[in-house]
């Protein structure tokens, strides 16, 4: 076998239309996995009873099992729950409809969410507690000092953390083509079988994921500079 | 006027609050004192509710709380009477000076942006930083950002500022300016609780000195009072060394 190099750029342009699928799932488990880690890393250090207990049970479950369990687990689990609730409650839902790549937004969701939480609570712990205290003392409530005092320093210092995770779940998008969704990787793959060249069709698939982690480590890297001014006089 | 009636706060099993009683009449600048541990910090926490005692009173003016039924409004209520000065400044690090001075105003006293910054540049100018409105607190010296915060607290118009060892993270050159400041707001009228170990300065500025150890106030009195001819045995032993060392410098 020969390498053909001509035909990279050939899959590389086929696999442009997968794109978008990967991009998609990566947005919204990513912002999906940011609200759920959000609300479990605060139940957590603000110890809310039954939330707290039910958040660290959550993370570490999804953080002890595979990615590709997860997605099966809800890709087996989910239709049954489903046709059964419309069954007992007669709500004339059908597991059929849901689209395959509905699962992979649910369960990569799942998935961001534990790892999030654990990158956001980081975030939070390194805001000194002096800072809530000056916002109390100015008359704030807690709502208001959360929002506008802790939590812009604590994505400021999770934010090396948090482009980490997003480049992660960019890439862990791929397995999405277990339920059959054609994100990049599966449409290499076909691009790779219908035309009998497969290493230059994972070539042209492993130039466009550099490609797209180069550009949300640059997204991050302008985020980081223009959020950490104030911090360029080293740390206060 | 500000009354406390038997504050008492534990941590665990240790009592470091053991029932309080203090008076501070409107204007006055009251100086606690006393050796680490003597609960002055936490005495200081209670009146802005960064500590929740287990047991007392508080009256600020018209306003009045009990310390045992005190709800969350309650609370957010006590904290606009007062404002804090901390000894670790805890300036917003997110924010610039002046930002830092108006967040409150904006925020919790809801007046607009326009009229917050006129206020927030004259009362930077006052601590003599009118040159520093949109430094980040990371480029400016300790000192400069203690006035920051004194601006800060200063900006909600409260009925007492609290300063809780408003010098002691600073180092010895920079302590000149921040008393200074403290000095001039003392003499507009500006009724004041200050925590410190700067005997001279308490001396000095205080109208009212309170000494205590051992979660309770051994003495008070008036400056002379107190520095002068001390009643306790406790409170001779602890000015002591200041008030040998004040012998000697004369």
């Amino acid at each position: 076998m020969k390498l053909d190099p001509s035909f990279i750029w050939t899959a590389f342009v086929q696999l442009w239309s997968a794109v978008p699928t990967t991009l998609l799932i990566t947005l919204v488990s990513v912002l999906v996995g940011f609200v759920i880690g959000t609300i479990t890393a605060l139940s957590r250090i603000y110890r809310i009873p039954v939330l707290s207990q039910l958040s660290g049970a959550y993370v570490t479950f999804i953080r002890g099992t595979p990615m590709l369990t997860h997605l099966l687990l809800i890709y087996f689990g989910l239709p049954m729950i489903v046709d059964g609730l419309s069954a007992q409650l007669d709500l004339g839902w059908n597991s059929a409809k849901i689209p395959m790549i509905g699962f992979a937004y649910i369960s990569f969701s799942i998935t961001a969410g534990a790892y999030l939480s654990e990158v956001i609570r980081s975030g939070l712990l390194a805001v000194e507690r002096g800072q809530m205290e000056a916002a109390w003392s100015i008359g704030m409530t807690t709502p208001q000092a959360l929002r506008r005092i802790v939590f812009p320093q604590a994505l400021a210092a999770s934010l090396p953390n948090l482009s980490n995770s997003v480049i992660g779940m960019l890439h862990a998008s791929t397995l999405a083509f277990t339920v059959s969704v054609v994100d990049l990787n599966a449409k290499a793959q076909i691009v790779a079988s219908t035309n009998w060249k497969f290493f230059e069709a994972y070539i042209a698939a492993a130039l466009i994921f550099w490609g797209l982690t180069i550009f949300i480590e640059r997204i991050t890297g302008f985020i980081e500079r223009r959020i950490n001014v104030y911090s360029k006089g080293g740390v206060a | 006027m500000i009354k406390l009636s038997g504050i008492r706060k534990s941590f665990g099993r240790n009592e470091v609050l053991q029932g309080i009683d203090l008076t501070v009449n409107k204007g006055e600048v009251v100086a606690i004192l006393g050796p680490s541990g003597s609960g002055k910090t936490t005495l200081l926490r209670c009146i802005n509710y960064l500590e929740k005692p287990s047991d007392g009173e508080i009256q600020i003016g018209d306003f009045s709380l009990d310390f045992k039924h005190a709800g969350k409004k309650d609370i957010y209520a006590l904290r606009q009477h007062s404002a804090m000065v901390f000894q670790q400044y805890n300036l917003f690090s997110h924010k610039t000076a002046l930002e830092n001075v108006i967040e409150g105003l904006i925020v919790v006293k809801k007046i607009g942006k326009e009229e917050a910054r006129k206020r927030g540049i004259e009362l930077l100018e006052k601590v003599g930083l009118g040159a520093k409105l949109d430094a980040y607190p990371s480029q400016l010296s300790g000192g400069q950002q203690q006035r920051v915060g004194i601006a800060r607290a200063l900006a909600l118009e409260p009925e007492v500022l609290l300063f809780d060892e408003p010098t002691s993270a600073l180092d010895p050159e920079l302590v000149g300016e921040v008393l200074a400041v403290i000095r001039r707001i003392a003499k507009e009228g500006i009724t004041m609780i200050i925590v410190t170990h700067e005997m001279s300065f308490a001396q000095d500025v205080a109208n009212h000195v309170v000494f205590m150890d051992g979660g309770v106030i051994v003495e008070e009195g008036n400056p002379a009072e107190l520095f002068g001819n001390p009643k306790e045995e406790r409170t001779k032993q602890f000015l002591k060394r200041f008030t040998s060392e004040y012998s000697y410098s004369i």
